[in-house]
């Protein structure tokens, strides 16, 4: 088994390997900070093993919706099954923005990486917020 | 900021956006030697940033089995970094590292002094192990 950091050698056990448990994702996210001029939330939802991310984003008189992406699903360790981030592209034509997300104590941080492709001049930038769970309980 | 830009939220059109300074700004807090704080890390050990005339480099030292594994020097790309106070702001970084059988996506930014990498680990051998993300933080190595 090659590895680059010693963290990954780790038995496994293909015979026993089970689906990933995506149960952390499914639900509505929601920005924790009113005043953001990205992300405002993210619905997600499980099909087939499959995780699905669509994104509302503030615009300027109302959300804008990017629409779904399919997102690749990340463990917190090589040798957990149960997921704990995951990754998604959205492709603008004029821009594109990356997702990098890992779930915290509850939170979702997310990270987003917006690279523009048109000639606008805009330098590619980097935004890091959170996302809380809406669960009705309180 | 010209309101002919196309955009998918309103911060697309932040004004900061087209100022060259965004680019480039405290660049010099993420170069130079980093080493892992915590010194049982079975991850990334050190992490080395670069700069030459605009263009960023990053190369890291993996803890081994047998000793430390290099972690080919890569392009990184810049990124304008908006959303820490004013004080703190500064570039933050993404490479990725490609060894063939996995390929490790990260997350470069400093905060307060802490170099933070994220790195989003995704193995292409048929190893079975699940892809995976891991956080670490590192101090500057001062010489």
């Amino acid at each position: 088994m090659q590895f680059a950091q010693i963290c990954d050698r780790v038995e496994i056990d293909l015979a026993a390997a089970v689906q990933l448990d995506l149960s952390a994702f499914p639900g509505i996210w929601v920005n924790s900070n009113p005043d953001t001029n990205g992300i405002a939330r993210l619905l997600m939802s499980e099909a087939d093993g499959k995780l699905s991310v669509q994104v509302y984003a503030i615009g300027p008189d109302r959300l804008i919706d990017w629409g779904t992406a399919e997102a690749s699903i990340f463990t917190a360790t090589p040798s957990s099954r149960v997921g704990a981030g995951f990754t998604c592209l959205f492709d603008f034509g004029f821009a594109e923005t990356r997702l990098q997300a890992s779930i915290v104590k509850g939170l979702i941080v997310l990270a987003q990486f917006h690279s523009f492709k048109d000639e606008s001049g805009r330098a590619d930038y980097f935004v890091r917020e959170y996302f809380a769970a809406t669960h009705g309980r309180y | 900021m010209k309101q002919n830009f196309e955009f998918k939220q309103s911060g697309h059109l932040n004004p900061a956006l087209t100022d060259p300074a965004t680019r480039t700004l405290s660049a010099d807090k993420l170069i130079g030697r980093w080493m892992n704080t915590n010194r049982e890390t079975q991850g990334l050990a050190e992490f080395l940033i670069e700069e030459d005339g605009g263009r960023f480099s990053v190369s890291g030292i993996g803890v081994g089995a047998d000793g430390p594994i290099d972690w080919p020097v890569t392009e990184a790309k810049v990124l304008a970094n908006l959303e820490e106070e004013a004080g703190q702001r500064a570039v933050a970084l993404t490479a990725t590292f490609d060894f063939g059988f996995m390929r490790a996506e990260t997350q470069v930014r400093v905060n307060k002094g802490v170099l933070v990498i994220v790195l989003f680990n995704t193995f292409l051998d048929d190893s079975g192990r699940s892809n995976y993300v891991n956080r670490e933080f590192y101090y500057r190595q001062h010489a």
